[in-house]
């Protein structure tokens, strides 16, 4: 396919984190070399400009979000069956009620919520993964680049460079951390980044932000608070590896302040109402409480969500794609979790006005298989996808990108690029979004090689998908 | 779930799922490396090398000592008698070091010739914690403190040691660390290797048993490296090996992996894996005067030790599908590495002239050649490995930064052979790699010596002066003199650590149900300690959120890390775990510290608080506002609140 081997002719031209490293001549280290002036010594390069920004294109970013909801369906969602929607007769059940909603064929008998949404949303149906194996692709999505290339593995969430960028606009009054992780125990981490931009990971439930009451009550617990003061000093220092010496203090003190916090109550603590409303479920939760948190602005900027049981190599549909029987994976999760949560989530930031400075981003790790479904009545790992974007700026009632007719590849890329959309644009994209300089490098990784933020996007191999703001 | 996985590698689609009707070719780019520890899953070890290179962190450790010991106290002055009232008999001592000691002839040397000022010697109580946490994972209990304290014989902390070393929490401790080292879990994300509860717990019986008959380190590494036999779920130390299984490509990936475990985990060479795919030029140049030289054809050497392996599941029911299965691992008399691939997880393996095979060669030089009859030729490796002197130096340098918080080589899996010599130091500008590489080499000597004896080295390191110096300092410390080790390092307890020093010192210990039994899920599996815990498997509920939060890592994905944070200072603060502990009550046979105690004088239930839950007795400060907090209210609200927050007092989460 021609955008393809386009696509391809750049990545040979520019040899840097698609050749596998072994292949790959060395010369960003060689540029290392003579930025930083280091001399060749008997270990690791000891000069390095810790932590600056020392290289980046002048480009200019959209900067219209303040905040990001990340939203990752783990276990990769069929594309054919929900955002790059396609009729199949004899397969796709009657009740999915394929409807033309805007430029969209939508299963409004499956997702009528976010159907009704469709005006705020952008779907890119021209996303195509790298590679279809769950746990290698989940962390892709999530630090942007492949986890095995070089710095792969000690590359941060994107939500970490998030945090570590706005860290300067953080006020003194705010509380609550950058980069929140919701029911995301396996999200990734800071990577190389000092853990104060870890995610800071909880699963929502009534009860608000765990620990932070104490059992005995507010009252006894200043007494121990002080008491705690007045036998420990106030120097405690810890963390040995982290970019700031961290002050144990600090981690009390700012620990105290999300304890008897009516803001923290009011952000993470929900009624079963607003439960029922999001579809009463462990990610309808999460995104009730995503929403709560951005509208406290208390400091939050990057909100992961990720919702698993995506997996769908059985009973997709449900016996013979009839509702009978075991209910197929789709009307429990898409229809049950996603269509409510989703389709509220929206609605809601509509209507306080959040929307226009939040960019929701919801994607799989890969697509599924199409056509027919399997023997076992499933469909199995494909690397065509989709990626929804709403709100943060982004037009709405748009589809960029467009499959054949069983949605196997990408026949119009829908974008500059003329090519499939990667991860990688998807993170450039959110960087543009936030006003971050997705071509920024940063010379504090560990081996001194140079952190780019997006992989060779200073090559201009990945670029934000700016389409979305036409 | 496994037998869904679906991997695209080299263009080449490999699927082990029935694959849809609708499939089609799928043109993708290769998938990389997915077993590089250097650029992989390693990624917090080789994070702290960089950090450890970078000046500014460098000697952040020293920073942190420094921090802690200015809260606890300067070595001099009048804090002093406050901080150690009465009872020490050996504070503000000067060790010089004992010039039969290596260790200390070594260390105290170099600062002498340095013109440094060590440390002065720590005192009876720093002592008595810092042992018994690095030796046991546990806080001494009062009435042995006391008795320590009262102790005047001049040989009580070698005494001390050996008692130490022969409890059965010494086991425990370990039976952790080697579990941390040897990677004992019951699955690996990055080959999907399965080993169930059944297969990780008889491997922690394998290691524990290997701690408790004081079986030598090298033998427990001829175990692991040559094991054989029917079925991982009883016979333990099969289940290191196994690690090393690589899908998705030849079975060089796999000889290749088990190659590079052994050097990483034997030898302290994790870039052997980097030589495993190219040439060390152009690549570790930087990094290593070994590997600068080093091919991929010499690595390849290693490898072939492992063709003959072979790795197959059986499954003990298998009329029941997806049933739980266990391993065995055989040997193929004469099977050859052959150079003959073109797919999989690394570059294309073609023929050197007329090579088609690689012959077996241990790439590191010093040991004998191996006969090419051995039918496992992974007991040839086995025994080439552990009479390497690296094998020596490695072990002791991973037990050396267990003990100092840094490692003589650090970070402890990047050794450079070609820089270790003290008698033979590497051309310039390349310099001696050890940070004292005389006290490395000495010290591996006596670890052979020993006949690999685990305990001795211990013993050796913790009755040396250099372990036994203060963490305070007087003067001006030079941070750069952190690697001289010119005072004591602290470190944070692990998060076993913590939740046991709790359950103990509270008088409320409890028990940790973590699963059940892979065949029998009536049976139940239990430990009474945290540092029981086979793996960092108990992932749910109060208990799991509080360890988790000091991050204990999972031996797979997640290291260990030493990292402070807020999520910590909520847990110790509010988690039910930590203040029901702090409460008066009594569950069962068990009465809370506070109970026990509350009777006492308030000067008496003060000192007992303090010295239960941290080895010591309160400075005047501390005394006084304690008392203060005594007096005022309810006197037993106030003994609560004391008791919580010396919990969360910021020496109870350190060693120091």
């Amino acid at each position: 396919m021609n955008n393809e081997s386009k696509f391809r002719k750049i990545i040979e031209k520019y040899p840097t984190n698609h050749t596998p490293f072994y292949a790959r001549p060395n010369f960003s280290r060689r540029n290392f070399f003579n930025l930083a002036g280091a001399g060749v010594m008997g270990s690791f390069l000891s000069k390095n400009l810790n932590g600056q920004v020392i290289k980046s294109s002048p480009v200019q970013t959209k900067n219209t979000a303040k905040n990001v909801i990340f939203i990752l369906l783990a276990g990769a969602p069929s594309h054919t069956d929900t955002f790059d929607f396609k009729f199949l007769d004899g397969t796709t059940p009657k009740d999915f009620n394929p409807t033309m909603m805007g430029k969209a064929l939508w299963p409004m008998g499956l997702m009528p919520n976010i159907g009704s949404q469709l005006g705020e949303v952008a779907i890119v149906r021209s996303v195509r993964a790298w590679a279809a194996a769950h746990s290698l692709s989940q962390t892709w999505v999530q630090i942007g680049r492949s986890p095995t290339a070089a710095l792969g593995d000690i590359a941060p969430n994107i939500g970490s460079i998030v945090a570590a960028e706005k860290r300067g606009e953080r006020q003194l009054s705010q509380k609550f951390p950058t980069f929140l992780a919701l029911n995301s125990g396996n999200a990734m981490g800071s990577g190389y980044l000092p853990a104060n931009y870890e995610p800071f990971k909880m699963s929502p439930s009534t009860a608000g932000l765990p620990n932070t009451a104490n059992p005995d009550g507010q009252v006894r617990f200043e007494d121990k608070f002080n008491l705690l003061n007045a036998v420990d000093g106030n120097l405690r220092v810890n963390s040995p590896i982290s970019e700031q010496m961290n002050d144990y203090g600090d981690f009390y003190r700012s620990a105290k302040g999300l304890m008897y916090n009516p803001t923290v109550d009011k952000a993470f603590k929900y009624s079963t109402t607003d439960s029922m409303r999001y579809g009463n479920s462990g990610f309808g939760n999460a995104l009730l409480t995503a929403k709560q948190v951005l509208e406290a602005n208390q400091g939050t900027r990057y909100i992961q969500v990720t919702v698993g049981g995506w997996d769908m190599h059985s009973n997709i549909y449900g016996l013979n794609g009839a509702r009978t029987g075991p209910m197929g994976g789709l009307y429990t999760m898409a229809m049950g979790q996603l269509d409510p949560a989703v389709g509220e989530l929206i609605k809601d930031m509509k209507a306080n006005g959040s929307l226009k400075e939040t960019l929701i981003v919801m994607m799989g790790e890969f697509g599924r298989t199409v056509g027919q479904v399997t023997m076992q009545g499933g469909r199995d790992h494909y690397l065509q996808q989709f990626c929804m974007f709403a709100g943060g700026g982004v037009k709405g009632g748009k589809v960029i990108g467009e499959t054949d007719t069983a949605g196997r590849v990408t026949i119009d890329p829908g974008w500059s690029e003329g090519r499939d959309v990667r991860v990688e644009d998807i993170e450039a994209t959110i960087y543009s979004a936030l006003g971050i300089n997705w071509t920024n490098i940063r010379y504090d990784d560990p081996f001194g090689r140079g952190f780019e933020y997006v992989p060779s996007a200073n090559e201009g191999l990945y670029k934000p998908i700016h389409e979305l703001w036409a | 779930m496994q037998s869904k996985l679906l991997f695209i590698i080299g263009g080449v689609l490999t699927s082990l799922s029935v694959w849809g009707q609708s499939a089609h070719q799928q043109d993708v780019l290769a998938v990389e490396h997915a077993d590089c520890s250097y650029f992989g899953k390693d990624r917090a070890a080789f994070s702290e090398a960089g950090l450890n290179a970078r000046g500014r962190q460098r000697f952040a450790l020293s920073t942190l000592t420094e921090s802690v010991m200015r809260e606890m106290g300067s070595a001099s002055g009048p804090e002093v008698s406050n901080f150690v009232p009465g009872g020490s008999r050996t504070y503000g001592q000067q060790a010089t070091g004992s010039s039969a000691s290596t260790i200390d002839s070594n260390i105290y040397g170099v600062l002498k010739a340095q013109n440094i000022q060590p440390a002065v010697k720590s005192n009876d109580y720093e002592f008595i914690r810092r042992v018994t946490l690095d030796l046991t994972g546990k806080v001494p209990q009062v009435a042995r403190v006391k008795a320590f304290i009262a102790d005047s014989s001049a040989d009580k902390r070698a005494k001390y040691v050996d008692e130490l070393l022969v409890s059965d929490a010494w086991v425990d401790k370990w039976t952790q660390y080697f579990g941390d080292q040897f990677k004992n879990t019951e699955r690996v994300t990055f080959n999907g290797l399965v080993r169930y509860a059944n297969g990780r717990e008889a491997f922690y019986d394998y290691i524990k048993s290997a701690l408790v008959t004081k079986k030598p380190y090298d033998q427990i590494a001829r175990e692991l490296i040559s094991a054989e036999g029917g079925n991982s779920w009883d016979q333990g130390e099969l289940n290191w090996i196994l690690a090393g299984r690589v899908i998705n490509g030849p079975a060089q990936d796999t000889y290749d992996q088990m190659a590079s475990n052994v050097a990483e985990t034997f030898l302290g060479m994790s870039q052997l894996n980097c030589v495993m795919c190219h040439n060390g030029r152009g690549h570790l140049d930087t990094l290593s005067l070994w590997g600068k030289s080093a091919t991929r054809m010499d690595a390849w050497g290693m490898s072939a030790f492992f063709a003959p392996t072979n790795m197959a599941l059986v499954r003990p029911d298998p009329t029941v599908n997806n049933s739980p299965y266990y391993w065995n691992v055989t040997s193929t008399r004469g099977r050859t590495y052959a150079l003959n691939t073109t797919t999989g997880n690394r570059p294309s393996r073609a023929p050197v002239g007329t090579l088609n095979a690689v012959v077996p060669k241990y790439p590191f030089g010093g040991v004998a050649a191996v006969p090419a009859s051995t039918l496992n030729l992974r007991q040839a490796a086995a025994a080439a490995v552990t009479s390497d002197f690296q094998f020596a130096r490695a072990s002791v340098n991973y037990m050396w930064k267990e003990f100092f918080s840094r490692g003589l080589v650090d970070p402890v899996k990047m050794f450079d052979p070609a820089r270790l010599d003290p008698d033979n130091p590497p051309p310039a500008p390349w310099t001696l790699q050890p940070s004292n590489a005389k006290l490395l080499k000495e010290l591996a000597q006596d670890f052979v010596n020993s006949g690999y004896d685990l305990k001795a080295l211990q013993r050796q390191i913790v009755n040396s002066d250099t372990y036994q110096m203060s963490s305070r300092y007087d003067g001006v410390w030079n941070p750069s003199w952190e690697p001289l080790h010119a005072r004591k390092l602290v470190r944070r307890l692990w998060a076993e650590e913590i939740i046991d020093a709790v359950a103990q010192t509270s008088g409320l210990p409890t028990s940790y149900t973590f699963g059940v039994d892979s065949t029998d899920p009536k049976k139940v599996l239990r430990v009474d300690w945290a540092m029981q815990l086979p793996s960092p498997n108990l992932r749910s509920g109060d208990i799991a959120g509080l360890m988790d939060s000091f991050f204990r890592g999972d031996r797979d994905e997640n290291d260990r890390r030493p990292d402070g944070s807020d999520l910590q200072a909520l847990s110790m603060m509010n988690s039910t775990f930590v203040t029901n502990r702090t409460k008066s009550a009594a569950t069962g046979q068990s009465i809370s510290l506070v109970r026990q105690n509350i009777t006492l004088s308030d000067d008496e239930l003060i000192n007992t608080l303090f010295l239960t839950v941290l080895s010591r007795l309160p400075n005047d400060a501390e005394r006084t506002s304690s008392t203060v907090a005594l007096k005022s209210g309810n006197r037993l609200t106030a003994a609560e609140n004391l008791t919580w927050a010396l919990y969360n007092k910021v020496d109870f989460l350190i060693n120091y």
